[in-house]
């Protein structure tokens, strides 16, 4: 997927780089030094960005109940704990609960939306698109104080389907993003084709539309269930006590101890977090929606 | 034309209502409530004689400690810009220039890797490494570089490398959309008319690429001064920032109002950024489309 994106560019690429090729012949020392350093530069920014999550890895793996380094040996005993434990457990089984939710919720709304944004030639659609997307630019913090305040003032009280829907706002804006990306880029012929070999605007939006669209649907609700299993601002203020989504346990947990088990909880994270981004990979390819 | 497609348009534009109707009932009117909140005595469901007040904002403008706060939210998110742009550049520049497929697909595998894990995990991995027997201090102590550990958490440095790893990717996409626009052609023309390589940066890519560096640095400093876990574990509970100081007016106070009335405060100041993030990012694209 990734391939096709960047098909085009390389033909074109390929020869400009061989014309500038000679320059290193004549001046090779200043070009290889900058170059090292460029290189040097660039891989010490990969090892900070990729070292915290290594290290958390080594420590849930390493048997010590402080940090140790280098570790001492391999157990699974802080993994054990974790699944023994009864509140990370609840925690756990309630974040997938809340995610799964929050998917299905944000996926439908958000994809329908898109929908109507790129052919519904609404008035003020770059307003309403502006809107669509500003949970994820604005402050998650203050979503979760204005629903609190909300839910405080209509007396209702913690209830879950108050923190599926704030989860649902922090998570529509992926996957409006994700399937207008795709809508935009198809094209609108194939839908006009059908139609002049006599299909219904139905079906042609089951038969063409849809099955062009998925892939953008796919990513945002991939992108959904990610965002809104680690979500945390939200929840701070939204979960009740005694359910709690596994951020919230964690970071309460964090608070007075520092030991394994936060580490193989962190671990299930992480690994979820690579899941997600090589599904993402072979849905719709990772260059499709990086765009910030 | 227009006329003939219009019936078919209208029918799939009424897909907009239900998010159109979860955008209002959860988003518009709770930030609405927020601002009424921020300028009333009390509660007006649970009291029945409230009344207009500006007095919630008259307490932040008067005391200096509130002050304080908002500086010291400002602060770290200055440095955390600062640093993210200097880490965030190289990266950007190598994922926006590099030719290999392999290559781009491994370096934003590592970008975005990170910027999927939770904050809570990001920042529980920065105390292991940071913390006073933490695996850094672990290590100058084995190579016996130091004698007694340096503090490296519980302060601003600490909250604020811990921003900045969690929000460099924010910056590297930016930057590598908008390198990635510059034509390659030009610095290879400048090199080819004898300037060196970081010559052709300094004069052709680097001003270039200025509103990538703009609109990543506001959305990074938008993201850092919103930032709660981070500055409270890595700052263990002894700094004030602006989204810590609301969250304990509620958990702690409960005073609704005060933390309407900061909440405020921080909304106007990201709306205000997240604008001018647009506007920068909205530029760029328009010169593309223009050439």
């Amino acid at each position: 997927m990734t391939s096709l994106a960047k098909g085009p560019q390389l033909p074109l690429a390929a020869p400009i780089g061989i014309a500038a090729a000679p320059a290193p012949g004549r001046k090779a020392a200043p070009v290889r030094w900058g170059r090292r350093f460029y290189i040097a530069a660039n891989v010490a920014v990969l090892v900070f960005l990729l070292a915290p999550i290594a290290i958390v890895i080594v420590f849930a793996l390493n048997p010590t109940p402080f940090i140790q380094f280098p570790p001492v040996g391999v157990s699974l005993r802080w993994f054990e704990k974790f699944f023994a434990s009864r509140d990370f457990m609840h925690a756990l089984l309630f974040s997938l609960e809340v995610a799964a939710m929050t998917t299905v919720a944000s996926t439908v709304l958000g994809a329908s939306a898109a929908l109507a944004i790129a052919r519904g030639n609404l008035p003020g659609s770059r307003l309403i698109v502006a809107t669509m997307l500003s949970p994820l630019m604005l402050p998650a913090i203050l979503t979760g104080l204005a629903l609190f305040q909300s839910y405080v003032l209509l007396d209702v009280g913690r209830p879950l389907w108050g923190l599926v829907a704030g989860h649902t706002l922090v998570t529509i804006p992926y996957v409006v993003r994700t399937t207008l990306a795709v809508l935009h880029n198809f094209d609108v012929r194939l839908e006009e084709a059908a139609q002049n070999l006599g299909a219904s605007p139905a079906r042609t939006f089951f038969e063409v539309t849809l099955p062009l669209v998925k892939p953008g649907v796919m990513a945002g609700a991939i992108f959904a269930f990610i965002v809104s299993f680690d979500q945390f601002p939200v929840s701070l203020f939204l979960v009740a006590p005694g359910s709690e989504t596994l951020p919230i346990t964690l970071f309460n947990y964090l608070k007075f101890d520092l030991d394994g088990t936060i580490g193989a909880a962190s671990v299930i994270s992480i690994l979820l977090a690579f899941i997600v981004v090589i599904a993402l990979d072979r849905t719709v390819g990772l260059r499709s929606y990086v765009k910030l | 034309m227009a006329a003939g497609s219009a019936p078919r348009i209208n029918s799939l534009a009424l897909l907009i209502l239900p998010s159109a109707l979860l955008f209002a009932l959860f988003f518009i009117l709770p930030i609405g409530l927020m601002a009424v909140m921020s300028v009333l005595t009390g509660n007006p469901v649970v009291m029945p004689n409230v009344a207009f007040t500006t007095k919630h904002y008259a307490r932040m403008g008067n005391d200096s400690y509130y002050l304080e706060v908002i500086w010291t939210t400002i602060r770290i998110g200055l440095w955390t810009t600062l640093a993210a742009l200097l880490i965030g550049y190289p990266l950007a520049h190598w994922m926006a220039r590099i030719k290999s497929r392999t290559g781009h697909a491994l370096l934003l595998m590592a970008v975005l890797a990170p910027m999927l894990t939770g904050i809570v995990v990001r920042t529980f991995a920065w105390m292991t490494l940071l913390s006073d027997k933490g695996v850094i201090n672990q290590i100058l102590t084995s190579l016996g570089l130091i004698t007694r550990p340096p503090q490296l958490m519980y302060n601003e440095t600490g909250i604020i490398i811990g921003l900045v790893h969690i929000y460099v990717p924010f910056m590297v996409l930016t930057l590598t959309g908008v390198i990635g626009r510059i034509d390659e052609r030009l610095e290879q023309a400048a090199e080819n008319l004898g300037a060196s390589p970081w010559r052709a940066f300094i004069e052709v890519t680097l001003p270039l690429s200025l509103p990538g560096i703009l609109a990543g640095s506001l959305l990074v400093f938008a993201l850092a001064i919103s930032a709660y876990v981070t500055p409270i574990l890595l700052g263990g509970f002894q700094i004030m920032t602006l989204p810590i100081l609301i969250y304990q007016q509620i958990s702690a106070n409960f005073n609704v109002g005060f933390a309407a009335a900061l909440g405020m405060v921080l909304l106007v100041i990201s709306l205000s950024l997240v604008i001018a993030y647009n506007h920068v990012l909205g530029l760029v694209s328009g010169q593309r489309e223009l050439r």
